[in-house]
């Protein structure tokens, strides 16, 4: 399969504003073929409806608050599409990363690789 | 450290390319005639003041605030007995940014975000607790308000609750920021009121302040705010006039007050000192020369006094580290010299723990401690300007001097800095530039301790975030309730439909602002206001 037959939602969960790693990550992945769907600061509901509607085959969440914001947004996606993988990247502290691992989420925080994270792109929607 | 072919190209950040050494040859002849200049003489270049820090030292200035208003009153007493000489009230940016009150649906999806990155301040009773037992007759304040349409309401807080206490407004010192890099560059809210709108209300503010708070910095223009973004040194300094040439001309425009009353009002601005030391400092004594020169050339002012810009830095926290986030106090002490070196008047150096959170009390502390040793210390605040004359940091003031007017005026092609930042155009730029220094760290061009080299960190010490309190959001949805069932409504009703009648004319509107605090209208309210009149902005970029 290519890169380019799989859809990635990208979504801030919090109301920071601050546009720097999940533009560069998007551009990372868009160059590596993949069409990325970004949907900026969403909650949760936002998230579900377009995880649901534009049909994509991985989530990227970008979180710079609080993790249980995030964790509300993963939980729901989870109950509603159960084999829609997820990954985030954001100021995510360690504690609040393996809250994330233990939900089955990969965990890319500043200082990440983006060939780590296109790698991981392409592992978890099936095309490596 | 790896050796590298001694013909391999070298530059600096801004793309200028850097020999190994030079010689007074290099220094470009329109610059000649100022090396030997002193500080505290025009173009200003070589510092504020001829005296510098021996009789001023920089102000200590943290970023500081989390939680409920009382957890950031406590937060900055804290930092001001460790010896802050200032101190910033931060607001939750959850509300603040967005001008929304806690009850907003897209605040209480996030409630746990709410008080992570300031405290909740929706009426003047939150910003009096926050301000509860600070000297904010003898010292700096900064009152909030980075974000421009958060300013007014941030500022008229401030203000208010300074006149209840007895406070004479007219000798009250601080800034609330209001910076159009922040809220148009650098971090793109939801929903903000546009550019043309943002810079009404910066002009409103500039004219209210030159009446009633003669010593307040009304806006600081915050090139970090680029530069955080991806802009580089020139670029940044670039853009900083092309901002404050907007402010000017509509102020100009206008016609309500003196052209150098306004310049005065915009000369306190701040930069970032990232981790190229000397391109840094160099960048310090070139911002101090173009003003002075932008000044001079296009709006005819030598006032010496106008003339001589100040300058408040605070170190990039983008080069702070999530890995071995010791290693981010030497950054914190290297991008402070930079800052220092060039000559500013104030400086907050990020928290070693900024890329995992916001500071913890050991990393607030830290960031005042690194500067209190290098004050006394170092033996840094001795010599105004120390390195002026060498023929390196001559000659790179001048080249990023020029390099700088050359992206200043290639945003006055794009229709000036307003119209850039519509299009996106400064976006694209930021975009550009923060892909390549990314891909310079991915390919290993650029190392960077602990993150893609010297990894194999065996250190015992772990940091994590510090998370701020947990009963931000239900405290001030609790607040929020009482000032809206003991207020006195009709005051509040009144005050809020004179506010809307004010912006929908051309009057100012600080004084409404004033009136409107003082009855005890929330930023929720005001930021209604705000969405019915003025409309959202047209996002240029997608996040």
């Amino acid at each position: 399969m290519e890169n380019s037959q799989n859809r990635i939602l990208m979504a801030k969960t919090g109301l920071d504003g601050h546009w720097r790693g999940p533009t560069i990550v998007a551009r990372a992945l868009r160059d590596a073929g993949f069409e990325v769907i970004m949907i900026g600061m969403a909650n949760t509901d936002d998230i579900v409806t377009a995880a649901v509607d534009e049909d994509v085959d991985l989530v990227g969440l970008n979180i710079g608050g609080h993790i249980d914001v995030a964790i509300r947004s993963i939980k729901r996606v989870q109950e509603v599409r159960p084999s829609l993988p997820i990954f985030a990247g954001g100021t995510i502290p360690p504690h609040a990363a393996k809250q994330l691992q233990a939900l089955g989420v990969e965990v890319y925080p500043p200082g990440s690789q983006l060939a780590d994270i296109v790698d991981a792109a392409e592992r978890l929607t099936g095309t490596k | 450290m790896t050796k590298n072919s001694t013909d391999k190209l070298v530059t600096s950040t801004s793309g200028i390319e850097l020999k190994s050494y030079y010689t007074a040859a290099d220094i470009p002849e329109q610059h000649k005639p100022h090396v030997d200049v002193a500080p505290g003489e025009a173009p200003f270049h070589r510092g504020f003041h001829a005296s510098g820090y021996r009789s001023k030292p920089w102000r200590i200035f943290q970023l500081s605030g989390f939680g409920k208003p009382e957890d950031e009153n406590e937060r900055i007493k804290f930092l001001l007995k460790s010896g802050e000489t200032g101190f910033i009230m931060e607001h939750d940016r959850n509300t603040a940014d967005h001008c929304y009150n806690v009850n907003h649906p897209e605040v209480v999806a996030r409630c746990e975000d709410v008080g992570l990155t300031g405290a909740v301040m929706q009426s003047i009773r939150d910003t009096a607790i926050c301000m509860d037992g600070l000297p904010v007759d003898t010292s700096f304040g900064h009152a909030g308000g980075a974000v421009v349409q958060h300013a007014p309401f941030a500022l008229a807080a401030y203000w208010t609750v300074a006149k209840q206490r007895g406070f004479d407004l007219s000798s009250l010192k601080g800034t609330g920021q209001s910076d159009f890099n922040l809220t148009y560059l650098g971090c793109v809210t939801k929903e903000q009121i546009p550019t043309d709108a943002g810079l009404r209300f910066n002009a409103d503010i500039i004219e209210f302040c030159a009446e009633f708070l003669p010593r307040w910095v009304p806006v600081s223009i915050a090139g970090y705010n680029a530069a955080d973004t991806g802009l580089t040194p020139d670029q940044e300094l670039g853009v900083l006039f092309a901002n404050a040439v907007e402010y000017l001309d509509e102020i100009k425009r206008r016609g309500k007050m003196s052209l150098i009353q306004a310049a005065q009002g915009c000369g306190g601005v701040s930069f970032r000192a990232s981790i190229h030391i000397i391109e840094e400092a160099c960048k310090m004594r070139a911002a101090r020369l173009m003003w002075s020169q932008l000044l001079r050339e296009r709006y005819d002012i030598s006032d010496p006094k106008v003339s001589n810009l100040r300058i408040h830095c605070v170190t990039a926290g983008s080069k702070m580290t999530y890995q071995q986030p010791f290693n981010n106090i030497v950054r914190g002490t290297a991008m402070a010299l930079g800052a220092i070196l060039g000559g500013v008047q104030s400086l907050g150096v990020s928290g070693y723990d900024e890329a995992l959170s916001i500071p913890s009390e050991h990393a607030h502390q830290m960031s005042i401690r690194i500067q209190q040793v290098l004050q006394e210390e170092t033996g840094i605040a001795d010599v105004t300007d120390p390195l002026g004359g060498s023929f390196y940091v001559e000659t790179l003031t001048a080249k990023l001097i020029e390099k700088a007017w050359t992206f200043f005026e290639s945003i006055q092609k794009q229709g000036g800095y307003l119209a850039a930042l519509d299009s996106g155009w400064l976006h694209a730029q930021a975009g550009e530039n923060q892909y390549q220094e990314f891909m310079k760290t991915e390919s290993g061009d650029q190392k960077i301790i602990g993150v893609n080299c010297f990894r194999d960190d065996e250190s015992p010490f772990e940091v994590d975030g510090f998370m701020g309190t947990d009963d931000a959001f239900d405290v001030a949805t609790e607040r929020l309730n009482d000032v809206l069932r003991t207020r006195h409504e009709m005051g509040a009703a009144r005050a809020l439909k004179q506010l809307e009648a004010d912006c929908r004319s051309d009057k100012n509107i600080m004084p409404v602002m004033m009136d409107a605090l003082a009855a005890e209208v929330t930023l929720g309210e005001i930021g209604d206001v705000y969405r019915d009149v003025f409309g959202n902005w047209n996002t240029p970029i997608q996040t």
